[in-house]
């Protein structure tokens, strides 16, 4: 098996034959994205794999640089700037800061500009049924204008059509009409018909330009796939990292908008379960930032909106990840009181942390980290970059600042940790779990050079540092089930006499999809679950489930009681004498798809790990130290490092602060736990 | 306590400290210093999302109406080195809250354990249904520091459900005043507080969950608080304490050194009060700037007014820490500290100082909003490119209430109004359109539930075109919303800046066009006669607000007052209810934008040709709405007009 | 006070009371007055010099001003 994680800069390949991962990088290529994936699949080979799962940032990367085609938007006459509001919302951060501005609104940078907004005379009600008749001459004369402007794209989204979608698909055949079968179209009744016009209007704008961006390209891959004699399945990986059939994917693309955190939190959710470890913080150290997740009993915590920037928002299910500004590219600066600041900026891919000798000359976390003596100057991404200390101690000095050169690399170390712990520990406290029950899962290729410090600070378990903690994403695209999935909106108030309107909801979804899957779904259950709130509040509590069997007066009982259980675990209230009222509800087939095995070596006893040779530790205590080191490959189950220790990997590097201990599990990863408990 | 303190003399920078000088002053080194604050910042966080994430109330969940501080111990003046801005207006407030509340209770009385409340305005800012619960930390038999939220309630008694009102008439009507008093001692309920609560307020069912919620997010914060403590030591935290409100204290007394010195003055005010408009409230204030040092001064402002649209002095010093934050340290949390440099001067009694009984306090966020406007008015010239124009005013809030066919009664709240308004521009760029106002935020309900849950139809929901000030940087332009009622409604509104312009122009840029409120009946056969949004359209309906033209009934600055609380403002069903909020002022000289981007604003319809030509001096050419591509300017006749314009023939 | 009329005058205005014989340190004026103003730590009686706004003296005042709760005199 197969994945693929393209990336901005590169496209990293994994496959996994005999137990073994092979791993290959190549650049990634704007001109031709579809290009690097095929070249990756020639190198490492396909044939006979039964799956190659793809996951790329190209979509997000458009959106965000706003690189989209030129598509336009269709809304009742009188909202088309539903699109500019968003939900009106500022960042707590930006309140008094002038400079702030909507990031999609119309003062900045629109997805789509509002001329090419239009409104169509037309007005359905909330109940459903006509308050004012679809003007058909009205619209095609909208459309004429569009067809002048060559949009290549439609999207559409009408009030009320989540209840209604009569005039939606009068209006799809009124745009083949007008505009010919080459111009994409996407209806927001047809691509997520949930209520709230705002994110169901982003979701399909999405939608139209994700087909635009993914149609020719998915294609390109199987067909060359297929050419490079690939006999299994091409599957894209969603917002939640689920797989879908790469056909299925594009019946509506906006899913598979951007899969890169979730696939972390999966791969962590893998693993964990492998080694017993069902409560996971997982933290994935990037250049810029780190993503923290959480996974509770086994599952990851996934939510009902991925949002793309600041209210930016589409009805993608996706794994809830909170982003904090430190990561191993974060820039190291001086505030006006003289102290030394970690973050929020990067000095990014290009230049790159100085030492990387690209021309950064601001000190970043890495640059610390080489100082410190952590990374190896020479043996540096494999040996593939080699390290200018000379750059990393000129780019700290240069910092304008009465703190001593020591005491700045030190800070900008122990500062990333600091930051990375405050945002664990918030994630923590939005879930209301202790985190002592809590091991933190740490990857990326800076996870373990930065987040065991993390265990001075937190209370946490432990610190697990994964088999290949560089790759463990990509890994995630392995980790993962095939998951079809229907939903839509109604408000509903849970109640005996409700039942029957419930239970025709799901009868409808769930036919729907079965008959999607045809035979791929014998045999495999359907979960049903539903968004719901308590009467009078403007927010859902998501996927409560609902029962097996007909949905009826009886059962609908049962249904609320778990809904106020599902409330309490997320919220820590209870409020029984509120009624329930449903507004979406969903049905979910899982398909078990191939994964990476982490097989469990026997029980082993305990042993001190012989090291490669010491190195000079300086900066991080008054005097240097003297600390052994050690290469991973040749740690086995077993062996232990009391630290302060570092260990090397080839893409990656472990430090275990002074105190710590480092014990490598049955299936290679490394657990790290603060010495005292031991 | 009569101490004197003699002014300190000027310290060196904390930037010019030494090691060995920084840890004498504050106890600890700087990275502990550093690492402190930004466990002060997070604190507050953790505090605020576990609210946030426990409370059932909707105000608190989508206007994040609340505010998260952490305080020092009373020998240390109480500094606080974090606000969370939950919303701004509340996160100054809550600072001088908690010495008020603790003063007055008496600090020999509190206990580990104790969690101390009270909601007076005139004690803690804010109105009564912002409750501050504050929490002391002991450190060995000593409070080490205080952890306080401050949380609107829904209800909090008094004549009107919920609260918001423009014409209550005194301390009585207004709801339950509260002095500070123990919710929780050492750890036990003190019933009495929870029952004189529960018996006094609307949906104390709510409130109940609401107010465990935000006691469990003290002890949350406590005890992280005392793991702080615990790990870096008791000095080392308030030594941290002391780093971050001194070093804010000198962000902003440098940003300050920065502007020249001078004297400034503005004025300006709300329309009127809920009695009737034979008063107007005007806020004065006169700015001295000298070195770092600044004194704002609102001697000849106008007295209390005689309902409920009064701010206290907390407002007040919270507005004007906004309006300083917004040039100075633009991205920090608010902290004590703000203050240290800044002398507020204020006579009692005034509008935005108002005193019990009879200066009832509810609506103060539209006096905080007039502060803040009249202060960046009063700023602008010593702003110079720094300054921000104005935006739409208030907020511009409507409820509704009725009855469903069948008797059921129903409310729309704070949804089908002119809550979402215009923002000013500024040197970094036009404005947004589609806000709330400078010191609200919030998260706008969707119209598809809006719908669902009341009898309302909304019709239309955007931007008038030419309503912005204009600007080498345009303002937001004014939000009309059309809304139609299915059933007979009674809407209550606060519509309390018309008369004067509020989306004043700054740097060269003009000023927004002022909206209104409109009522328009259905028609003789009881179907709904829906407007178009032409000038011609307002002359069926009938003005609830605004300054109106009696021919064509839309609005016209030379116009007539419309006094907003004169009638009931109640509608038969099948009328359609208009709101247009007013437009937000310009930065810079409309003159020298690029024509390009009023090309671009012409295709994109927030200008219209004539507009262009009027307000930008740009002959624009062609037809937005047909041919919005082939929208072009003429150069050689935009040339001439901006000379003709520029030399004064505007 | 407990509780206050409304305040006859339409407009108000605080007055500044001129301090005799005192010379600001820093700036030598000799326009010195004594009034209440409201800055970090809640209201202050201050001595400032008008000309460069430095303090002389600043002491506490009564925190909310006026207003003083008459329970809290019982």
């Amino acid at each position: 098996m197969i994945g693929v994680d393209v990336g901005g800069t590169f496209t990293d390949v994994v496959a996994i034959r005999n137990g073994q991962v092979e791993v290959t990088k190549v650049p990634s290529s704007r001109v031709d994205p579809a290009g690097s994936v095929i070249e990756g699949a020639r190198r490492l080979g396909v044939e006979g794999s039964a799956v190659f799962n793809h996951a790329s940032t190209m979509g997000l990367n458009a959106v965000l640089e706003r690189r989209l085609p030129k598509v336009a938007f269709l809304t009742t006459e009188g909202f088309r700037d539903v699109l500019d509001r968003g939900s009106v919302h500022r960042p707590l951060d930006a309140q008094t800061d002038p400079a702030w501005r909507r990031t999609f609104g119309d003062a900045a940078k629109p997805l789509v500009p509002r001329y090419l907004r239009r409104g169509i005379v037309e007005r359905k009600t909330a109940e459903g049924g006509t308050l004012i008749p679809l003007d058909e001459a009205q619209a095609r004369h909208e459309l004429g204008i569009l067809g002048r402007c060559g949009v290549e794209g439609v999207a559409i989204c009408l009030i009320n059509a989540y209840v209604d979608d009569e005039h939606e698909l009068r209006l799809r055949e009124l745009v083949r009409e007008v505009l010919g079968n080459e111009v994409q179209v996407s209806i927001s009744s047809a691509t997520s018909p949930l209520a709230k016009e705002y994110e169901r209007a982003s979701t399909t704008v999405i939608d139209v330009i994700m087909k635009l961006l993914f149609t020719g390209y998915a294609t390109e891959i199987n067909s060359d796939l297929v050419g490079l004699g690939f006999t299994g399945q091409l599957n894209f990986a969603d917002c939640a990292a689920n797989l879908l059939p790469w056909e299925e994917a594009l019946e509506r693309p906006f899913r598979i908008l951007f899969a890169g955190p979730a696939a972390g939190t999966v791969s962590s959710g893998h693993l964990g379960a492998a080694i017993g470890r069902p409560n996971l913080l997982c933290a994935d150290v990037g250049g810029t930032s780190t993503d923290v997740s959480i996974i509770v009993g086994g599952a990851p915590f996934v939510q009902n909106t991925f949002e793309i920037e600041h209210d930016l928002i589409i009805n993608a299910l996706s794994t809830e990840v909170s982003s904090v500004g430190a990561g191993g590219g974060s820039l190291v600066t001086v505030a006006s009181s003289g102290g030394i600041l970690v973050g929020p900026g990067s000095a990014g891919a290009e230049p790159g942390p100085a030492c990387y000798g690209r021309g950064g000359t601001q000190p970043t976390v890495t640059d610390a980290a080489l100082l410190i003596g952590i990374l190896d100057g020479e043996g540096f991404a494999g040996g593939a970059i080699a390290l200018d200390r000379g750059a990393a101690e000129r780019a700290f000095e240069s910092l304008d600042s009465p703190v001593s050169f020591d005491e700045r690399v030190r800070t900008a170390y122990r500062l990333a940790a600091a930051h990375m712990a405050e945002e664990i520990l918030n994630v923590a406290v939005r879930h209301g779990v202790d985190i002592r029950d809590f091991s933190l899962m740490a990857y990326g290729a800076a996870g373990g050079m930065l987040l065991p410090s993390v265990l001075d600070l937190l209370p946490l378990r432990e610190i697990i540092i994964p088999p290949h903690p560089g790759l463990f994403s990509a890994l995630g695209l392995l980790s993962a089930d095939q998951v079809y999935y229907e939903s839509e909106s109604a408000y509903v108030v849970f109640s005996g006499t409700s039942a029957a309107e419930i239970d025709a909801v799901y009868s409808v979804m769930e036919e729907r999809l079965r008959e999607r899957l045809g035979e791929a779904a014998n045999g495999l259950p359907v979960r049903r679950s539903f968004d719901g709130r308590l009467v009078g509040q403007s927010w859902e509590t998501p996927f409560v489930q609902i029962p097996d069997g007909p949905i009826t007066s009886e059962s609908m009982t049962q249904v609320v009681e778990t809904f106020h259980d599902a409330y309490e675990l997320r919220n820590g209230n209870r409020f029984d004498s509120f009624p329930v009222e449903g507004v979406t509800y969903r049905v979910e087939l899982v398909v078990p798809a191939e994964k990476v095995a982490y097989t469990p070596a026997g029980q082993v006893e305990a042993f001190a790990a012989v090291p490669e040779g010491t190195l000079t530790l300086r900066y991080l205590f008054d005097e240097p130290v003297s600390a052994e080191w050690f290469h991973r490959k040749n740690l086995s189950p077993g062996a232990t490092v009391a630290g302060p220790a570092v260990i090397r990997e080839e893409l990656s590097t472990t430090f275990v602060a002074s105190g710590q201990l480092a014990r490598v599990g049955l299936c290679g990863e490394i657990l790290i736990t603060s010495g005292s408990e031991e | 306590m009569s101490t004197t303190e003699i002014a300190a003399p000027r310290r060196r920078l904390i930037r010019d400290l030494d090691d060995g000088a920084f840890r004498d002053l504050y106890d600890c080194d700087r990275y502990t210093a550093t690492v402190l604050g930004n466990r002060f910042d997070y604190l507050v966080e953790h505090m605020s999302a576990r609210l946030l994430t426990g409370a059932f109330s909707p105000v608190l969940r989508d206007f994040y109406d609340l505010a998260c501080t952490l305080a020092g111990p009373p020998a240390l003046g109480y500094p606080v080195p974090a606000a969370s801005n939950g919303i701004v207006l509340m996160a100054g407030t809550t600072i001088d809250a908690v010495p008020n509340m603790v003063g007055e209770f008496g600090i020999q009385r509190l206990h580990p354990g104790d969690v101390l409340i009270a909601n007076d305005p005139y004690r803690t800012g804010n109105h009564n249904n912002d409750l501050v619960f504050t929490r002391p930390v002991f450190v060995g038999g000593e409070i080490a520091a205080f952890v306080t939220l401050n949380a609107h309630q829904l209800d909090m008694g008094g004549t009107v459900p919920g609260g918001f009102s423009a014409t209550k008439q005194n301390v009585f009507e207004n709801g339950l005043v509260l002095s500070p008093r123990l919710l929780v001692s050492q750890g036990e309920n003190v019933r009495e507080t929870w029952n004189v609560i529960f018996d006094n307020v609307r949906m104390a069912e709510v409130l109940y969950p609401d107010m465990k919620t935000v006691c469990s997010s003290l002890e949350l914060g406590e005890s992280l608080v005392l793991e702080s403590i615990d790990r870096y030591g008791l000095a080392a935290f308030h030594g941290a304490m002391r780093y971050a409100t001194d070093a804010a204290a000198e962000r902003m007394a440098q940003g300050m050194a920065e502007l020249p010195d001078g004297d400034w003055e503005a004025e300006h005010g709300v329309d009127c009060d809920g009695i009737d408009d034979t008063e107007t409230y005007p806020v004065h204030v006169a700015i001295r700037k000298r070195g770092d040092r600044i004194e704002v001064d609102f001697s000849g402002t106008h007295r209390q007014a005689r309902t409920s649209i009064n701010a206290t002095v907390w407002e007040v010093k919270t507005a004007i820490g906004v309006a300083l934050k917004y040039n100075f340290d633009p991205r920090g949390r608010f902290n004590s500290g703000l203050f240290r440099n800044i002398d507020i001067v204020i006579p009692e009694g005034s509008v935005v100082s108002a005193l019990p009984p009879d200066g009832a306090v509810f609506l103060y966020f539209e006096q905080s909003q007039v502060i803040l406007a009249t202060v960046l008015m009063a700023l602008e010239k010593a702003m110079g490119e720094r300054a921000i124009a104005g935006d739409r005013a208030g907020t511009n809030l409507h409820t509704a209430f009725g009855a469903w066919s069948d008797g059921r009664p129903w409310v729309s709240a704070m949804q089908c109004g002119g809550e979402i308004g215009p923002f000013g521009a500024n040197r970094h760029g036009d404005a947004d359109t589609q806000c709330m106002s400078y010191l609200a935020n919030g998260v706008a309900p969707s119209v598809e539930a809006v719908e669902k849950d009341s009898p309302v139809v909304m019709l239309r929901h955007e931007p008038v075109p030419d309503s912005a000030g204009p600007g080498f940087h345009r303002g937001g332009n004014a939000m009309l919303r059309d809304t139609l009622w299915l059933t007979d409604a009674a809407h209550s509104i606060i519509e309390l800046r018309h008369k004067s312009v509020t989306g004043f122009g700054v740097y060269g840029g003009g000023s927004g066009i002022n909206g209104g409120v409109w009522i328009f009946p259905p028609g003789d056969d009881g179907a709904p006669v829906i407007p178009t949004t032409d000038r011609s359209s307002f002359a069926s309906g009938t003005a609830w607000a605004g300054v109106i033209d009696p021919e064509s009934n839309a609005p016209s600055s030379d116009g007539v007052y419309r006094y907003p609380f004169a009638n009931s403002n109640v509608s038969a069903e099948q009328s359609v209810l208009r709101y247009i909020t007013n437009g937000a002022g310009g930065w810079g000289n409309a003159l020298d934008r690029d024509p390009d981007r009023v090309r671009i604003d012409v295709r994109d319809e927030y200008v219209t040709i004539e507009g262009a030509a009027r307000l930008y001096g740009v002959v624009v050419t062609g037809d937005p709405h047909d041919d919005p591509e082939g929208v072009a300017v003429d150069i050689g006749a935009t040339r001439t007009l901006r000379e003709r314009m520029s030399r004064g023939g505007r | 006070m407990h509780t206050f009329p409304r305040p006859q005058s339409q407009r108000l205005y605080v007055d500044r009371e001129a301090v005799q014989d005192a010379q600001c340190p820093e700036c030598k004026g000799s326009t010195i007055r004594a009034y209440r103003v409201l800055s970090e730590g809640g209201w202050w009686h201050v001595t400032k010099c008008q000309d460069c706004l430095n303090s002389l003296e600043r002491s506490p005042a009564s925190p909310l001003g006026s207003f003083v709760p008459l329970g809290s005199t019982v």
